[in-house]
């Protein structure tokens, strides 16, 4: 059970990262960008290709696999959302280009083959790979019975690092009550003289980034850099994580991540590997029914 | 017009026959002519993992055959389609391939999932149809499964699930005696759960006790709770029947928690994709393979010579299963005596020729048995740690 506890504590760290970038953006635009599921895949598929096929350090492609995911955010505003926004088209139309956007990216990818158009991108089309083992140090320690590896250890810090940071960033700073206002209602916010087109596109960098890291770490984990390693299975498990914590509460999308975990786990263990996923699940589904604003839904000073 | 187009024709064969080449088979000339075939692989999807490879291997034996003479003189040509992995794409283009493109014979698809919808239709339209990596149950004879009808038109060169998986078995057991196993299975997926059922149904025989059965979604982004409810048992073995990234995840996973008994898997494994990606934790993984790359029989080091020299990398399983298929289809072609102007009764020429087959591959010595299955020599491999593999033993075919 011990074990079993790390894992959930572990994935939760990712999910909970993942699902950040995820309510970050519905927070200010209510919006959900499912392009986000795809920007996780590019972050790991971009430092992979720098750490294997350009002979980069893994730091270098780092920086070079955020900085694939912040371009992409600056794709996401001004392709698929600002056009929307300026002809104020429903909430729907934005959801549809992001999932748009989401497909041609993983296809991209995927196409990626030696010789082929995007090869420069990716060269193992479709297949499941890992980063080189001795990428980073990753000593595994046991104690008293539970296996300790060092990557998925360091996660957790990482993980929280950063989404105390981003707290820290909306709750004091300039640009946080910024982002705040354009969340409360962006009219009032620009007649306070807020640039909003601004605030959104930062948000939505911020929120690339963000997903971008979470898509590193999960290859790091997890050994697993694919195509479709963000809309397998990770894209639902952020929106399940959003609605657990409350769709737009920051504090919610962490909480939802480790309860998600946890639930994840508890369910495996009581009640076998074939039905874990759909315990986990209808646990988001009473949670709905009991609770439909989330864990932290009521608390709207904290919406970002 | 019709009948005028007959005469033209016969004259034709006729003037050909006269002057032109037989081929070194001996069988009617088709100076002139072209076999057309199709090949309906997963490019992308979670097939993709193979699909490639069995395209590269098929388009390496077509210009071998095209640049020296063709078959009896006529030229292949190969329509590559992807299905993306998915099922309803798959029959919707075989659909294609046969009604109007009017192709000769189909190969593929490349997922057993996708088999079970493109099979039916291909002896429901009377078009050969040969597997080329599809290894789950069911698939020949009775493509029409639960129907027990033998399909006419449905063949095999791919090892299936149900001779490898217990063929490894075997022979572990019989070199290692384990006495406990886990197997780990994805659920949601045709291929791997085919082989968890014959996992299950194998394990009795070598007086392996099966302590759990962990069923997940071949979807699972983490698959470290499954793998700390495997290990925990402490089993002797750890079975694994599932695609693509999924065994060399689980091989990594339980190697950091410490776990050092025997992985034994099926045909998954047997691609240096995926022995790569486990790396050391995958080093002597078992499985039973079709193929083995280092086998030095002279249809084989052609075989690897000469893809090594197109594709400049090493060829796998699938490339050799789909190397082969072309192989099978052009010597049934070179005896079918096809007219090239009746398509039904072309097809059907080349699926009675299909059955007597009898040819050097890059697998072995090739047939097909009476129920349109592989007969064919098992290689016994493991994973060698550093994205390869080494022969263990070798299974000649029970006649």
């Amino acid at each position: 059970m011990g074990q079993q506890v790390l894992n959930a504590i572990f994935i939760g760290s990712i999910y909970a990262l993942f699902a950040v970038g995820y309510t970050l953006v519905f927070g200010v635009l209510d919006i959900l960008n499912l392009a986000h599921s795809a920007v996780f895949m590019l972050g790991a598929a971009v430092t992979y290709s720098l750490v294997v096929n350009y002979n980069q350090s893994f730091v270098v492609a780092c920086v070079g696999g955020v900085a694939a995911c912040v371009v992409m955010g600056l794709v996401i505003e001004y392709v698929c959302l600002r056009p929307l926004r300026r002809r104020r088209a429903p909430p729907i139309a934005a959801l549809i280009s992001t999932i748009g956007l989401a497909l041609i990216i993983v296809a991209a990818v995927e196409q990626g083959r030696p010789g082929s158009l995007f090869a420069w991108l990716w060269v193992d089309g479709a297949n499941s790979v890992r980063f080189p083992p001795d990428i980073v140090p990753d000593p595994t320690w046991r104690v008293g019975g539970l296996t300790l590896e060092a990557v998925k250890v360091a996660i957790v810090p990482v993980s929280l690092v950063l989404m105390l940071v981003l707290g820290y960033l909306i709750r004091y700073t300039q640009f946080g009550r910024g982002l705040r206002a354009v969340a409360e209602n962006s009219r009032a916010a620009s007649l306070m003289g807020i640039d909003v087109d601004r605030m959104i596109l930062l948000t939505v960098v911020l929120s690339s980034a963000l997903g971008g890291i979470a898509g590193i770490l999960f290859g790091l984990a997890l050994s697993d850099i694919s195509p479709y390693i963000g809309r397998d299975n990770v894209e639902i498990r952020g929106l399940a994580v959003i609605v657990l914590g409350g769709m737009g509460s920051i504090p919610g999308a962490v909480a939802g991540g480790y309860l998600l975990g946890l639930i994840e786990v508890l369910a495996l263990v009581l009640f076998g590997s074939n039905v874990r996923t759909g315990v986990a699940f209808a646990a988001l589904f009473l949670m709905l029914v009991l609770r439909p604003q989330g864990i932290f839904g009521a608390q709207l000073h904290e919406r970002v | 017009m019709k009948r005028e187009r007959v005469i033209l024709g016969l004259l034709a064969a006729l003037v050909l026959t006269a002057c032109g080449t037989t081929s070194s088979s001996g069988g009617t000339s088709y100076q002139g002519k072209t076999i057309k075939l199709g090949a309906l692989l997963s490019i992308t999807g979670a097939g993709g993992v193979y699909g490639p490879q069995s395209r590269d291997g098929m388009l390496l034996a077509v210009d071998q055959i095209n640049g020296s003479g063709g078959v009896n003189g006529a030229q292949i040509s190969l329509e590559v389609r992807d299905d993306a992995s998915d099922k309803a794409q798959s029959a919707q283009q075989a659909q294609t391939m046969i009604q109007q493109d009017q192709l000769m014979a189909l190969l593929g698809p490349t997922l057993s999932n996708s088999a079970v919808a493109v099979h039916p239709l291909a002896e429901n339209l009377k078009t050969p149809i040969l597997a080329v990596s599809t290894t789950g149950i069911h698939i020949v004879p009775d493509c029409n499964y639960p129907s027990a009808t033998p399909c006419k038109y449905v063949f095999r060169d791919s090892l299936g699930e149900q001779t490898a998986i217990p063929d490894n078995i075997k022979s572990y057991s019989e070199d290692k005696h384990p006495s406990t196993g886990v197997l780990l299975v994805a659920q949601d997926d045709k291929f791997s759960s085919d082989g968890g059922k014959i996992v299950q149904d194998t394990v009795g025989q070598y007086n392996i006790n099966l302590l759990k059965v962990i069923k997940f979604s071949k979807t699972e982004a983490d698959l470290s709770p499954y793998v700390t409810q495997a290990v925990q048992l402490k089993p002797d073995v750890i079975f694994i029947t599932s695609l693509g990234g999924i065994p060399a995840k689980i091989m990594i996973e339980a190697r950091k928690q410490g776990w050092t008994g025997q992985f034994l898997g099926g045909n998954g494994f047997n691609t240096s994709t995926v022995s790569k990606q486990a790396g050391s934790a995958g080093m002597g993984a078992r499985s039973a393979s079709a193929w083995y790359i280092g086998n030095t029989f002279v249809s084989n080091a052609d075989f690897v010579s000469a893809y090594r020299q197109k594709y400049g990398k090493d060829p796998d399983q699938f490339a050799a299963q789909g190397y082969t298929a072309i192989k099978i289809i052009a010597d049934a072609a070179s005896r079918a005596g096809l007219t090239f102007s009746d398509l039904p009764g072309d097809r059907d020429k080349l699926r009675a020729a299909m059955e007597t087959v009898n040819i050097d591959t890059p697998l072995g010595p090739f047939q097909f048995t009476s129920n349109h299955d592989v007969k064919q020599t098992v290689w016994i491999i493991q994973m060698d740690g550093s994205g390869g593999f080494t022969l263990v033993h070798e299974i000649k075919p029970t006649t």
